[in-house]
């Protein structure tokens, strides 16, 4: 078992290297120079001279391989550098918003399964019955909408027509809980929409399959009552699936919640990314890539091991 | 199979979801007389006071420093650190310094304003106005209230340069990587990102000002969130009303709507291959474009069409004669084109960029007008950074820009204009016209008013002949209101994004 965990971790840690040598690299070969940005903005011209001077002191002069020895030098002792925009510490600035978007991920997950769980196992229960019908359609509505319109429709009617929320925007727990929560809660409801149709879904078709069961069909033979049948045999065997599907999702949000930290103003890690990007702010797009790209081979660690765990035959394959 | 474990599911389910909508936020609305809470357009990349960082860091610069002049409500050169300012010798000005303080509670005084010269101009100096303070010969101070700037060649806009939002005098003893600034508010906390928090200067040299009790600045990057805002009563006041919300705001009872023509959109060529290096092909691009189409179907109808200069109608260098000196005329146009060897039209790239709708908006019809006269435009449009690098590196034929001038003097266009200085994505590249040069190199060292009238009108007509760049519209910029904010104001023309100036007299009810 240890050799195995060695060898995935070996793997792992290459990984990280590897996404990490490719995003400075992509990030650096698009057309778009920092220096000039930085002094550019407003559509007014920048002097050359001052754009010359930027660069030197920002390093970007320098050939890019001597950049890239000093960056993967910088990440070995844990630093990601200054953000080139102004010198703010990018460590200090993932800390602070990596755990606002978890937090929104995190919640829409909880908001979804408390729904699609429930509801998805109504509608097996029911199947091809009018409920059923209902849900399927509202399901499948729901995963059509795209996430920008459904954030951009609940501002509409429960900021602006109702007046009964904020428009958007963020107050730190600490500060406020209350208002912190409510302000979690529109946009996490947002992704919760759509992501609680796809727990609808597999929780629906888990429970169909598993009330198909042999298991299932002798306990029922047996005399047990349906409530029991359902607690001690259906639902349980009908959330593993729905735990994989949820843990993938959740783990394609942590880079992809973009659109709701924009329609909403959360100042999460997506929101990050995607400034940074636009202004070609090198260290701060590496850094956050390589944080959500090492939580992702982190995740995928922990599961190999939990595989390993659960069937031994994968350690030995 | 019994259904009430089920039932019980789809209740609970049910109430919760019910719930949801009476979570009301406490304290989510703005409402507290004397504080003001603020959409910015997006969260300043920097504060620092002599970087061009845009216009939302412009805007918040505005309430923490001052310069030497400044701008009345009316648009008006006015002074601010200095209450006078008169010619001495052939190339200086002298300033007379009012008894103003820093926000760390040291007079303001001639010492300062050299320094800050000193720092603009320097070696390692990235500032905006780095080569113009490089034109300086000399600084004299010969007391703490009075300084002479001697420069090496005449400048006649010299007070209008002191009064931009990238020229600010700072304290000569700030404590180093911070600046210390005479403005009317002082920067008390900020979120990277998110908010800024502001207080006021007690000892701001008005009198009386500012009447706010402080103001929080927060960043709404999308503008459809930031009306929402305004509307649902998280903010007191925005800036950037988009187009499309204008007259659903305008409608408003309880809101007010201040817009200006002042930001105008154009078109630049890549002066330095065919076919856009022959004036008769930039003209005929210029007579191609409907422009009352443009704004009605990019800015909503908010904004008016320009077929000359940017130079707005109320400026004393406006010049009347010009005012359709680029109208729509497609067979003429088509008769440049023949004329320049293209009768059967021509194939071009047109540059603009997806990220901002208002140039996507106008690439596009620009696109149909061109092509109904037979320019086939292919439109490329990258993100806002990439565009930047390709406007600099002329790899473009012709490109879609929007912005302001740097003020309401004529020489607040000579960045659009003169193609003697270095390649820029604002202005065309590699199209160089002496007499435009040589005349607003002229209009910069005269200080007649009667003449400088006369050199600019001069410089428009050559303008108009030769295109280097072809105006296309203007646009309203507006910021919008609640009805309890007084004291704020829309500054005219150009000055709009100086608008931030009227922080000093806002206030909140």
């Amino acid at each position: 078992m240890l050799a195995y965990a060695a060898r995935r971790l070996a793997v792992s840690v290459a990984l990280v290297w590897v996404v990490a040598s490719l995003v400075f690299l992509v990030i650096h070969l698009i057309p778009g120079d920092p220096a000039e940005l930085l002094l550019s903005q407003g559509g007014i011209a920048p002097d050359p001279a001052a754009v010359e001077e930027l660069r030197e002191r920002l390093g970007l002069n320098q050939p890019l391989w001597t950049q890239y020895v000093a960056y993967m030098g910088g990440l070995l002792k844990g630093d990601f550098g200054l953000s080139l925009q102004d010198e703010h510490p990018i460590a200090d600035e993932i800390a602070l918003r990596l755990p606002r978007t978890l937090e929104l991920v995190g919640m829409a997950g909880a908001i979804s399964v408390a729904f699609g769980v429930p509801l998805g196992m109504v509608a097996a229960l029911r199947a091809g019955g009018p409920l059923d019908r209902a849900l399927s359609a509202w399901a499948s509505f729901a995963l059509s909408v795209p996430v920008f319109v459904v954030g951009t429709l609940a501002i509409l009617v429960l900021a602006q027509e109702l007046r009964l929320v904020s428009a958007g925007g963020y107050v730190p727990f600490a500060r406020d809980p209350v208002r912190h929560v409510a302000l979690l809660l529109v946009p996490a409801g947002t992704i919760a929409f759509g992501l609680g149709a796809v727990v609808f879904r597999v929780m629906r078709s888990s429970v169909l399959e598993v009330l198909e069961r042999e298991h299932v069909r002798a306990a029922q033979a047996r005399g047990v009552s349906p409530a029991a049948i359902i607690r001690r045999h259906v639902v349980r065997n009908a959330l593993t699936p729905v735990v994989t599907v949820v843990a993938l999702h959740l783990g394609t949000l942590l880079g992809g919640t973009v659109l709701v930290e924009f329609v909403f103003n959360w100042p999460g890690l997506s929101g990050y990314l995607v400034r940074a990007v636009e202004a070609r702010d090198y260290p701060e797009v590496m850094g956050i890539v390589l944080v959500i790209s090492s939580l992702f081979v982190l995740l995928n660690f922990v599961v190999d091991m939990l595989y390993a765990v659960i069937d031994p035959r994968v350690r030995h394959g | 199979m019994g259904p009430s474990a089920s039932r019980r599911a789809v209740l609970a389910g049910a109430a919760a979801s019910a719930m949801l909508p009476f979570l009301r936020v406490p304290g989510a609305r703005a409402a507290t007389p004397g504080m003001l809470t603020f959409g910015l357009s997006s969260f300043p990349p920097s504060i620092q006071p002599w970087a061009n960082t845009g216009t939302a860091a412009a805007t918040v610069k505005l309430m923490i420093y001052r310069g030497l002049t400044s701008y009345a409500p009316d648009g008006s050169l006015r002074g601010e650190l200095a209450d006078s300012w008169d010619r001495v010798g052939a190339t200086g000005w002298e300033f007379r310094l009012r008894d103003a303080r820093f926000q760390n509670g040291e007079k303001v005084t001639s010492a300062d304003v050299k320094w800050t010269i000193e720092q603009i101009a320097g070696e390692r100096s990235t500032a905006y106005f780095r080569a113009e303070m490089q034109g300086v010969e000399r600084v004299e101070t010969p007391d703490d209230r009075t300084v002479r700037i001697i420069m090496k060649n005449p400048v006649a806009t010299l007070p209008v340069w002191m009064a931009s939002y990238h020229l600010p005098i700072i304290s000569r003893n700030s404590p180093r990587g911070s600046f210390v600034g005479a403005g009317p508010f002082m920067l008390k906390a900020q979120e990277r990102g998110v908010s800024l928090e502001l207080e006021p200067f007690s000892g701001f040299h008005r009198a009386g000002l500012p009447k706010l009790k402080g103001i929080r600045a927060v960043a709404y990057a999308d503008e459809n969130l930031r009306v929402a805002a305004l509307r649902s009563g998280d903010v007191d006041l925005i800036e950037y009303v988009p187009w499309q919300a204008m007259d659903a705001i305008a409608a408003d009872q309880s809101l007010k709507l201040d817009t200006v023509d002042g930001a105008f959109m154009f078109l630049v060529f890549n002066g330095s291959r065919p076919p856009f290096n022959d004036a008769r092909v930039r003209r005929a691009v210029a007579h191609a474009i409907k422009r009352d189409e443009l704004v009605r179907a990019a800015f909503f109808g908010r904004g008016s069409p320009l077929m000359q200069l940017p130079i707005a109608e109320s400026s004393p260098f406006y010049n009347p004669e010009y005012r359709e000196g680029w109208k729509y005329d497609p067979d003429l146009s088509k008769r440049l084109l023949a004329e320049a060897g293209h009768a059967n039209g021509l194939s071009c790239s047109l540059l603009s960029t997806a990220q901002y709708g208002m140039h996507k908006d106008t690439a596009e019809v620009v696109q149909q007008h061109l092509a109904a006269v037979g320019i086939r435009a292919e439109l490329n449009l990258p993100d806002w950074a990439t565009r930047v690098a390709i406007g600099n590196r002329g790899q473009y034929e012709m490109a879609v820009m929007g912005t302001a001038a740097d003020s309401n003097d004529p020489d607040g266009i000579a960045n659009f204009v003169d193609g003697s200085l270095a390649p820029s994505y604002v202005r065309s590249y590699g199209l160089k016209i002496d007499r435009i040069t040589e005349l607003l190199a002229a209009g910069r060292a005269e200080f007649d008013q009667a003449k400088r009238r006369d050199i600019y009108r001069q410089m428009e007509g050559v303008a108009i002949e030769q295109a280097p760049m072809v105006g296309l519209t203007w646009r309203s910029q507006g910021y919008a209101m609640r009805r309890q904010v007084t004291g704020f104001r829309n500054l005219p023309g150009a000055l709009t994004f100086y608008s931030g100036l009227t922080f000093e007299t806002t206030d909140v009810a």
